[in-house]
């Protein structure tokens, strides 16, 4: 029986592509200089993640393992170069925004990454969870980021959705403050590196702070932290 | 052995079927859209610089792709041409400003044959962000004061920032991109004024 | 304390961070009144808002790191960050503008990276460079020597511009650099950059009036009265001369190389050498002795990158001056330069000599 919260768990939370694994930084901290780039962004990759696990779970069985990795490579760029055109044909402008990063889907190491280490190897159901949770945990440290870096560099909400959803998505825009000076840092590259040193600091305080309170009541004087979220592994 | 490997690459050789299969499919499903858009993109640009309702598919046919580069700074400028009732009114034209503070900026002039300029908008630029960049439409309206501006002659001092004399404000804190700009605009004016034979030749443009 | 030593045999030196610290902090006072004198006393309010910001911060990620405040103030360093800063940038910057900048140097560029000792970058220098990427308006703002105004300064004008943006009479920053004859007027360096561009040469460029016979009305005596703060330091043993010998080494040389290739486009090294903020950079932020390289031939290294980079991005660049860049960029070379710049070990054969 497959624990699905686990799946969920790991996704969203302890195994977070943006926050711990620290894989597609380069799309993550390129794109997420608004909201709508980032939502954008997210939803691309959760769908190719989506699709990806889906289609390499279902011919797992069938798939010798000497040439499992040239099969996956294609069914990704397959299904990214088709999530791309269908982009291109439905949501241009977003397309014209996020220009390379929508190809650059191919070579972020979370999609041939779930597909190697989970969806080669468990059932159709649990691949498309775990796809999908891993898409959604991407999407929401994206959204974050998007949101805090939007706030702090234009002092806007949703700034130019109407390029994602269409024209009725003008009224989304909040402006919650005006200033002459816009804060460009936040919105140029240095600014993504840094809050998303705080945003992964953030989570570890949070892990750290769960730790210790688990560990309390059981009248331990010394609470040793075993497992603080780290990585080594670094993006393309 | 033998038959293994070959069962592989037949595997491998299903598989880039597919795929194939695949990408096909979706771009035939996609292509018309994918021009459509294309094209609407084009118009909505070209409508940026003309008065409402100027742009059309007619105007997208009257191409020309023009080789100065003394002028404009750039090889296969293209420049539509507007008519109204078989009367030239515009040219809306493609160049560069070459003297930028980080490199060239282009720009997208619509400019009347008596050197009226009707609308000016930036493709694209490296200028530094915060200070150059109220080139963009989206930083300041600055572009927007060129609207109606008519160059009279080749030694029009009022064509220039008013640092220079002229009558182009500044920004605050640079004065190399308005004047680059100012002066690439002020250049395809005059070219366009002086080479009245531009109206009549025949549409050149490759269409996609 | 953090004071890093080369390598052994260790002498012990007499001199505490503190001492050390609290030398450069008096050398700058040269330079500082010269700036007071030729621009105004902004400065001194600039100084005033970042040395209160930088203890204030100091002491509050100190305290939240569970460390002692106090000894840590005593030490200096935060207040030498915060003089660093406050005289690198516009005199009638806004107060905002320093004080976010100071705090970013204390608690991210500073602290967060470990203290002092463990910060890799200058924290002076990396929140110059965070303040000019973005608010460049407002970094660029450089007011015309006190001399050339055409609204004189009046005594409450630097208070009012640094708190409202305007002066007491309520002339907008713009307006106030103005001259008589309804200019605006940039710093040396930018008015040298801006009218290259626009195809002047030099010569023409140098007639204008924000220059005299040598550099720039103002930065010149500047940058001269930091030098003579530099070699006091030296004189003191405070600083060694590698570096800023390096630094103004190499950027005399560059220039002078492209002064001989064309000198209607090309500078003076004189001109280069006294303007911006040269000196400063070569004595008292390239010297740091944290964020610069430790060995002795790897001094002389890091000084002449600085100097190349100063020249480079000067000519090349996007922003008119270059020395925080520099010193950033040559900063994040330091472990490279150290490790290939290892002095022998005591008693160990040198290289490839086995």
């Amino acid at each position: 029986m497959t624990d699905y919260r686990d799946i969920i768990r790991q996704g969203l939370w302890q195994n977070n592509p943006g926050l711990v694994q620290l894989l597609g930084l380069c799309p993550l901290l390129a794109t997420s200089s608004t909201m709508t780039n980032a939502l954008g962004l997210g939803f691309a990759t959760m769908l190719v993640l989506l699709s990806t696990n889906l289609v390499v779970s279902l011919i797992r069985s069938q798939v010798p393992n000497e040439i499992r990795i040239p099969i996956f490579v294609m069914v990704i760029a397959a299904v990214v170069t088709a999530i791309e055109q269908l982009m291109q044909a439905y949501t241009y402008q977003l397309y014209q925004s996020l220009g390379i990063f929508i190809p650059l889907i191919v070579t972020n190491c979370i999609v041939i990454g779930r597909a190697e280490a989970f969806a080669s190897k468990n059932p159709l159901l649990p691949s498309a969870v775990d796809g999908l949770m891993m898409g959604l945990g991407f999407t929401a440290v994206l959204l974050l980021l998007g949101t805090c870096r939007e706030i702090l560099g234009q002092g806007t909400l949703f700034d130019g959705a109407e390029a994602l959803f269409g024209p009725w998505a003008t009224v989304l825009r909040v402006e919650l403050f005006k200033t002459d000076s816009h804060f460009l840092l936040a919105i140029l590259p240095p600014g993504a590196f840094m809050v998303l040193g705080f945003l992964i600091a953030a989570k570890n305080a949070i892990d750290l702070r769960q730790k210790n309170r688990q560990v309390q009541p059981a009248t331990i004087t010394r609470a040793r932290v075993t497992h603080v979220a780290t990585s080594e592994t670094s993006s393309q | 052995m033998l038959k293994y490997i070959s069962k592989n690459a037949l595997l491998l050789a299903t598989a880039a079927a597919a795929c194939v299969l695949l990408v096909a499919s979706v771009n035939q499903l996609t292509a018309p859209k994918i021009a459509e858009q294309i094209e609407l993109e084009k118009l909505k640009l070209l409508q940026e610089v003309l008065p409402a309702g100027a742009a059309s598919a007619e105007l997208l046919q009257d191409c020309l792709v023009l080789q100065q580069p003394t002028v404009l700074f750039q090889n296969d400028a293209k420049t539509y041409r507007w008519r109204q009732n078989g009367e030239l009114r515009a040219y809306v034209i493609e160049t560069t400003a070459p003297d930028g503070y980080s490199g060239n900026i282009q720009l997208l002039a619509a400019i009347t044959p008596d050197g009226t300029v009707l609308g000016v908008r930036t493709l694209s630029h490296k200028e530094t962000p915060g200070l150059g960049d109220k080139i963009e439409m989206r930083k300041s309206s600055w572009m927007d004061s060129f609207r109606q501006k008519k160059l009279q002659s080749a030694d029009d001092r009022r064509f220039a920032v008013k640092k220079d004399g002229g009558q182009f404000d500044q920004f605050t804190g640079a004065t190399i991109t308005p004047r680059a700009v100012v002066a690439a605009v002020k250049r395809t004016a005059l070219y366009l004024k002086q080479h009245p034979e531009l109206a009549d030749l025949p549409a050149n443009c490759q269409l996609q | 304390m953090s004071f890093r030593i080369a390598s052994s045999p260790h002498h012990h030196s007499q001199q505490h961070t503190s001492v050390l610290m609290r030398s450069v902090v008096l050398a700058c006072l040269p330079g500082i009144a010269c700036q007071v004198y030729f621009f105004g006393y902004g400065v001194l309010i600039q100084l005033l808002l970042a040395i209160v910001t930088a203890w204030a911060s100091e002491a509050f990620i100190l305290r939240l790191r569970e460390k002692p405040v106090l000894p840590r103030l005593k030490d200096h360093s935060a207040m030498l960050t915060a003089v660093l800063l406050a005289v690198s940038i516009p005199a009638f910057a806004p107060w905002w503008l320093i004080v976010f900048g100071t705090a970013f140097a204390i608690i991210i560029v500073k602290q967060l990276y470990g203290g002092l000792g463990h910060n890799l970058f200058n924290p002076a220098m990396a929140a110059y460079v965070f303040l000019l990427v973005s608010f460049p308006q407002q970094m660029t703002s450089w007011l015309p020597p006190l001399s050339l105004q055409a609204q004189p300064q009046q005594w409450l004008d630097p208070v009012c511009a640094v708190f409202t943006d305007f002066s007491c009479a309520g002339y907008s920053l713009t307006q106030l650099k103005t001259d008589i004859d309804g200019m605006t007027m940039a710093t040396p360096l930018d008015t040298v950059k801006t009218d290259l561009a626009g195809g002047k040469t030099l010569t023409e460029s140098m007639q204008q009036q924000v220059f005299e016979q040598f550099g720039g009305v103002g930065w010149n005596y500047v940058n001269l009265a930091f030098l003579l703060g530099g070699l006091w330091l030296l004189q003191q043993k405070v600083i060694q001369w590698r570096i800023p010998f390096a630094v103004l080494g190499s950027l005399a040389l560059c220039s002078f190389i492209g002064y001989l290739i064309d000198p209607d486009l090309h500078a003076s090294p004189v001109f280069h050498l006294l303007s911006g903020g040269t000196m400063l950079a070569a004595f008292f932020i390239a010297t740091d002795p944290v964020s610069a390289s430790t060995t002795l031939r790897g001094r002389l290294y890091y000084g002449a990158l600085i100097g190349l980079l100063i020249y480079l991005i000067r000519s090349f660049g996007g922003f008119p001056d270059a020395v925080a860049f520099a010193v950033m960029l040559a900063n994040l070379t330091v472990p490279l330069i150290d490790y290939y710049t290892r002095p022998r070990t005591y008693g160990h054969k040198p290289k490839g000599s086995y």
